[in-house]
C-alpha cells in the first residue's frame, strides 16, 4: 500500500477550510487596512439611496432572462480580469489590450478581449467568507443580513419575480457536471417550486419523451386526476412536498414538449467548435440554446478551479476553455440582440490570494476579486472599481455582494428598495438592506 | 454543558426507580413505549394532531416494517378487524415476517453504503444478521473487523473495501472511509477534525479523527480473493500528526474518539506475526497485533456511549422520521437532544437489551408518538414543529419502498414480470446520487420522466392475469372498483367525493374501462400521498 503521512490533506477537510491560516498568510497590516476600509459606508462615492432607471418596480414587458455562469472554486483575478503584470504578485502572465482602448485583461483571454465592449469589469468585489462550503451559498444568497431564514439563490429568486415567462419551461435551469435532479434546496424560504432543476452532465434527462402509448389527452386526463388527489392531500398535510411533487410534473410536462432542445443534430458543427468540444463548451452551447427557448435563469457550473497548487498551470489550461466558450456567448447573444433582454453574470465564490503559496498556488481571497456582468440595464464596456498596483485591497469603494445583487435587480427592472419577500407574514427584503445598488454599472 | 445540573441529577435517580420532573411522572417499570411517550409530552403542552385512524397507522406499518404498502386483503383484514389488539399483534405479525430482514437490509444498506453501489456479498451478509436479528454491536465488529472464514459475514468488508476501492482518479479515501464510520458508528462528523480540532464543534478534536484515521490506514484490500477483503500490516508504532494551526508535533495510537487510547504491544523481531507474509507463496501476513480487532471491540463496548445513542437515534429516526439528535451525525455537547432524557434512556436500553433492534424498533412503533396522526386541521394553528412529535413527520420513501409497494399495489404480478429488472429501473430514477445521505423528501423530474414514460411501469398498468387493473376493469361496480383501487395504492377506502369522482368517470369511460383505470392507477402511484409515509 502507499504510505501516507498523517498531515496528508487529501478528500476530507479542504485547505481552503482553514481561515486562520489564511490570515496569517495575508499578514497583519494589509488585513488591518482591509479591514478598515470594509466598515465604510458607500455614500461617499454617492452611492446613496439611489434608484436606477430601470428601477421603479414594475417588470419590463418584454421577458428578462438571466444567463449566470459560476466559475465554482474561485478564479484567479489575476489570472483573468484584473492582471497585474511584473509586480510582485503578478505571476508569469501578460496583460493584453481589449476592444476597449485602456482596458487591459489577462493575456489567457484573448477571445474574450475581442468581447470587452459587450463586457463589464468589476474589480472591488470585497466579500467576507473563504470557506468554499459555506461561501457558494452566501454568494448565491446575495449574504444578506441574517434573519434566521435561508435565503434563494439568486436563481430562485429570478425564478420567483420573472416566472417560466411565455415558454412555460421550468424556470430555473442548471447546466452542470455530474449529477442532475431537482435541487429544490437552492429555493430556501421561498418552498421548493423554486428550486433548480439540474441536467447533470448537460444532458437530456431520461424518459424525456413522450411514450407513445400515452396520448397527449391521455397524458392529461392521468394528470389531471393526479393534481386532483394532490390537493385533497394538502388539505390536512404540509404543502411544501405536494408544491414540490406538483412543480416536478408541470416541469417534466414542458419537457416532454421541448425534446429537440437536447438534439444534438440540430447545432451546427460550426458552433460546436466555436464554443468548444469540451465539456464547460459544450454546456455553455446548450445555455445558448436554453435561453433562446426561453427558460427565464440559466445556470451553468465549471469546477476545478480551486488552485492551492500549481495555480499557474491551473489557470493556463483552463482559462482559455472558459475564454473561448464564455466570448463565444456573449459574442452569440450580443448578434442575437439579446443582450438587451438577457442579464449576464459571471462570478466565483471569490478571487485568489495575491500570495503565491509553498505549492505554487493561490488560496482563496474575498478581499479584492473581479466579476463580470452584462446585458440588460448594464452598462458594457466598463471597469468599474480598482485595486492597488499589487491587488492587495481595493483602492476605490469596496462592492459587497449586497451591491451587485440590489444592482442586478435594478437591471431586471425590479427595485429591491421597495419590492420585500413574503415569508409567511414575514417581510424580508430582497437584498442586504445596508446597501444599494452600484450606478456606474446601470446602463 | 448545557445539561442542568437538576436534570443529570435526575437522570441519575431515573435509572434506579423513577424521576420526577415538570411535575409528571417517568415510570421505569412502564414499557419502553409507555415511558417513551411520557418523555415526548414532557414540556410540550401545545395542540396535538389525533391518534393516527387504522387506515393511516396500517400503511406507516407496513412501509416501516416490511417496506411495502399492504395488499388489498391485507389491508381489508385489518381495517375490518373488531379486535381491540389488533395493532400490537399486526407489530408482531410484521416483525416475524420474512419481509422484515429485507427492509431492515434495504434500509440499513442505504444508511451505510449511500448509494455506493450493490453488492451481493454484502447484501448476503446484511440479509442474513438481520435474518437472525443479530445484535448491532455484533454487526458493527464484524463490518470493522471484517473475517474471512464465515461466508455468512465476510461481505461485512465491503463497506471498507468499497470506500478504499479507487475510482478513475479519485485516490483511496481513507479519510473517507474514518469520517464514516464517525458519521454512521458514532453520530459524530469529524471532517474537520483532519487537519486541526473542529472550528465549530469544541468536542471534536482531532485526534479524535487521527486515532480511527491510523487504524484505517494500516490497512489494504486484499486483492487474492473474489470477495470483498482487508489486509492489515503491522503496526509498531503511533502515527504523528500536527494540527496545522499549531504545527505542534503529536502522536496517537488506535483510539476511539473520547476513549483511552489502546496501547501498541510490542514483540521481538520475528514474532510479530501470526502468520508470515510471503511474496513467493503469496501468503497475506497476519500480524499478532490487529488494529481493527482492537478498535472493534473498543467502538462496540456497552459502556461507548456516543456507539449506542447513535444506534438508538437512528432506529428512532427510521421509525419517527426525525432523530432526537438531528442532524444525524451531529452528536455532541452543544447539539442538545429534542428530548434529552429520552436520548439517554434509549442508549441505556440498546445496552440492558444488548443491542436487540428489533426489540427496540417494536417498542418505537408501539408508542403513541408513533402513531400520531399526519393531519393537521389549519384551524388548529400552525403544524407543531417536527421535533415535537405532536403531529407525525411525512417521511420520504426510498427507491426500495417504492418498487415494492408499486409492484404491490399493481399485482399480483405475473410470473413473467421481470421484477429484478423493475427494481432496478426504480433505484435508477429514484435513489440520490452516491455518497449523499437519503434524509430529505426530494422529488426529481427525472422520477416525474420515469414514472410517467418508462414503458415497464406502463405495461404493470394495463390488464393482467388477476392484476389491479384486470380486477378493476371486470368489477361491474364502479363504487366497488373506487374501493379496490384505493385500498391497493393508498391503503385506504377512498371518501364518498373520491367515489362519486371514480363513478363519475368510469361512466364517461365506459368503452374502455382497463384504459381508464390504469390511468387512475397512474394517478394515484404518482401521487404526494403514496410517494411519502405519513
Amino acid at each position: 500500500m502507499t504510505k501516507r503521512s498523517a498531515s496528508d490533506h487529501s478528500a476530507l477537510c479542504k485547505p481552503w477550510e482553514h481561515q486562520l491560516s489564511r490570515r496569517k498568510l495575508l499578514g497583519g497590516a494589509a488585513l488591518g487596512a482591509a479591514g478598515a476600509m470594509a466598515g465604510q459606508d458607500l455614500g461617499g462615492l454617492g452611492l446613496g439611496n439611489l434608484m436606477a432607471a430601470a428601477g421603479d418596480g414594475s417588470l419590463d414587458k418584454k421577458h428578462k432572462q438571466v444567463l449566470f455562469v459560476w466559475i465554482d472554486g474561485g478564479m484567479s483575478q489575476y489570472e483573468s480580469w484584473d492582471p497585474k503584470p511584473n509586480t510582485q504578485f503578478g505571476g508569469p502572465f501578460r496583460a493584453i489590450p481589449t476592444s476597449v482602448p485602456g482596458i487591459h485583461i489577462s493575456e489567457l483571454m484573448p477571445k474574450c478581449a475581442q468581447q470587452m465592449h459587450n463586457l463589464s469589469i468589476v474589480r472591488s468585489m470585497c466579500t467576507k467568507d473563504n470557506a468554499h462550503s459555506s461561501g457558494v451559498g452566501r454568494i448565491q444568497r446575495g449574504d444578506p443580513k441574517n434573519r434566521g431564514v435561508v435565503y434563494p439563490f439568486f436563481g430562485a429568486a429570478v425564478a420567483k419575480f420573472l416566472g417560466s415567462g411565455p415558454s412555460g419551461l421550468p424556470p430555473y435551469v442548471w447546466i452542470k457536471p455530474g449529477s442532475g435532479g431537482f435541487i429544490y434546496q437552492d429555493a430556501g424560504f421561498l418552498g421548493p417550486k423554486y428550486g433548480a432543476l439540474a441536467f447533470g452532465d448537460g444532458k437530456p434527462p431520461q424518459n424525456l419523451l413522450r411514450n407513445p402509448e400515452v396520448t397527449t389527452a391521455d397524458d392529461d386526463l392521468r394528470n389531471e386526476f393526479r393534481r386532483k388527489a394532490n390537493a385533497r392531500f394538502a388539505a390536512d398535510h404540509p404543502a411544501e412536498p405536494v408544491e414540490a411533487m406538483d412543480f416536478v410534473y408541470a416541469s417534466a410536462r414542458e419537457l416532454m414538449k421541448r425534446g429537440d432542445l437536447f438534439d444534438d443534430a440540430k447545432v451546427s458543427a460550426k458552433d460546436k467548435e466555436r464554443y468548444g468540444t469540451h465539456e464547460f463548451g459544450r454546456h455553455m452551447l446548450l445555455a445558448r440554446e436554453m435561453l433562446a427557448a426561453g427558460v427565464t435563469f440559466v445556470k451553468v457550473n465549471s469546477y476545478g478551479w480551486d488552485t492551492h497548487g500549481d495555480n499557474f498551470n491551473g489557470h493556463a489550461n483552463l482559462m482559455p476553455k472558459f475564454d473561448q466558450s464564455f466570448a463565444a456567448i456573449v459574442e452569440d447573444l450580443a448578434a442575437m440582440g439579446k443582450l438587451d433582454d438577457v442579464l449576464v453574470i459571471c462570478l466565483s465564490e471569490f478571487g485568489r490570494t495575491p500570495r503565491i503559496n509553498g505549492h505554487v498556488g493561490r488560496d482563496h481571497f474575498p478581499e479584492a476579486w473581479s466579476l463580470i456582468t452584462t446585458g440588460t440595464g448594464i452598462r458594457r464596456g466598463t471597469v468599474v472599481g480598482k485595486t492597488n498596483d499589487v491587488g492587495t485591497w481595493v483602492t476605490s469603494q469596496e462592492i459587497d455582494i449586497g451591491h451587485m445583487f440590489h444592482t442586478w435587480f435594478a437591471a431586471l427592472g425590479i427595485n429591491s428598495k421597495q419590492v420585500e419577500y413574503d415569508n409567511a407574514g414575514q417581510p424580508l427584503p430582497l437584498a442586504h438592506d445596508d446597501f444599494n445598488l452600484v450606478k456606474e454599472l446601470l446602463a | 454543558m448545557r445539561r442542568s445540573v437538576f436534570s443529570t441529577l435526575c437522570l441519575v435517580l431515573a435509572a434506579a426507580t423513577s424521576c420526577l420532573l415538570d411535575g409528571r411522572e417517568v415510570s421505569a417499570a412502564e414499557p419502553l413505549s409507555r415511558q417513551t411517550d411520557q418523555h415526548v409530552a414532557k414540556g410540550y403542552s401545545g395542540p396535538k394532531a389525533a391518534q393516527a385512524d387504522d387506515a393511516e397507522f396500517l400503511r406507516r406499518l407496513y412501509l416501516d416494517l416490511v417496506g411495502r404498502v399492504p395488499t388489498v386483503a391485507e389491508a381489508r383484514k385489518f381495517l375490518d378487524d373488531k379486535d381491540a389488539a389488533k395493532r400490537t399483534k399486526l407489530v408482531d405479525a410484521l416483525l416475524s415476517s420474512p419481509e422484515h430482514p429485507r427492509r431492515m437490509t434495504e434500509a440499513f444498506n442505504t444508511m451505510l453504503m449511500e448509494r455506493r453501489g450493490e453488492n451481493e456479498d454484502w447484501t448476503k451478509f446484511l440479509t442474513k444478521s438481520f435474518e437472525q436479528n443479530k445484535p448491532w454491536d455484533v454487526m458493527v465488529r464484524e463490518i470493522i473487523d471484517p473475517r474471512d472464514d464465515d461466508e455468512t459475514t465476510r461481505g461485512a468488508a465491503h463497506f471498507a473495501v468499497n470506500r478504499l476501492s479507487k475510482v478513475g482518479q479519485q485516490d483511496t479515501d481513507y479519510p473517507g472511509l474514518t469520517r464514516d464510520v464517525g458519521r454512521l458508528f458514532l453520530g459524530m462528523d469529524l471532517q474537520c477534525a483532519q487537519c486541526h480540532d473542529h472550528l465549530f464543534i469544541d468536542a471534536y478534536k482531532q485526534v479524535d479523527f487521527q486515532g480511527l484515521y491510523t487504524v484505517f490506514l494500516n490497512t489494504a484490500i486484499r486483492s487474492d480473493v473474489k470477495f470483498p477483503a482487508l489486509t492489515e500490516n503491522l503496526m509498531t508504532k503511533k502515527m504523528d500528526f500536527q494540527s496545522v494551526f499549531t504545527k505542534e508535533p503529536m502522536q496517537v495510537g488506535p483510539r476511539v474518539p473520547g476513549l483511552k487510547e489502546i496501547s501498541i504491544p510490542s514483540f521481538k523481531t520475528g514474532e510479530e506475526y501470526l502468520v508470515k507474509p510471503d511474496r513467493k507463496t503469496k501468503v497475506v501476513g497476519v500480524p499478532k497485533f490487529s488494529p481493527l480487532e482492537a478498535l472493534a471491540n473498543e467502538l462496540t463496548a456497552t459502556d461507548n456511549r456516543a456507539f449506542r445513542e447513535n444506534i438508538a437515534n437512528r432506529v428512532w429516526w427510521l421509525a419517527m422520521g426525525r432523530g432526537l439528535v438531528d442532524p444525524l451525525d451531529q452528536q455532541h455537547v452543544d447539539n442538545t437532544p429534542s428530548h434529552p432524557e429520552l436520548f439517554k434512556l434509549l442508549g441505556e436500553e440498546m445496552k440492558s437489551r444488548k443491542f436487540d433492534l428489533r426489540s427496540m424498533l417494536r417498542e418505537f412503533v408501539l408508542s403513541e408518538t408513533y402513531a400520531r396522526g399526519s393531519r393537521w386541521d389549519a384551524k388548529a394553528g400552525a403544524r407543531p414543529a417536527a421535533a415535537t412529535y405532536a403531529v407525525a413527520v411525512a417521511k420520504p420513501m426510498s427507491a426500495e419502498q417504492l418498487f415494492h409497494s408499486f409492484v404491490t399495489a399493481t399485482g399480483p404480478q405475473p410470473p413473467d414480470v421481470n421484477l429484478a429488472d423493475v427494481r432496478a429501473r426504480f433505484i435508477t430514477a429514484y435513489a440520490n446520487p452516491p455518497k449523499e445521505a437519503e434524509i430529505e423528501f426530494a422529488p426529481s423530474v427525472k422520477a416525474a420522466l420515469f414514472l410517467s414514460n418508462d414503458s415497464t411501469v406502463l405495461e404493470l398498468l394495463k390488464p393482467k392475469a388477476g392484476n389491479l387493473v384486470e380486477r378493476l376493469a371486470k368489477q361491474a361496480d364502479a363504487g366497488a372498483a373506487a374501493e379496490e383501487l384505493y385500498l391497493a395504492i393508498l391503503a385506504r377506502r377512498p371518501t364518498d367525493e373520491e367515489r362519486t369522482e371514480v363513478r363519475e368517470l368510469a361512466a364517461k369511460h365506459a368503452g374502455d374501462k382497463a384504459k381508464l383505470y390504469g390511468m387512475l392507477a397512474w394517478a394515484l402511484v404518482s401521487s404526494t400521498e403514496f410517494c411519502l409515509n405519513h
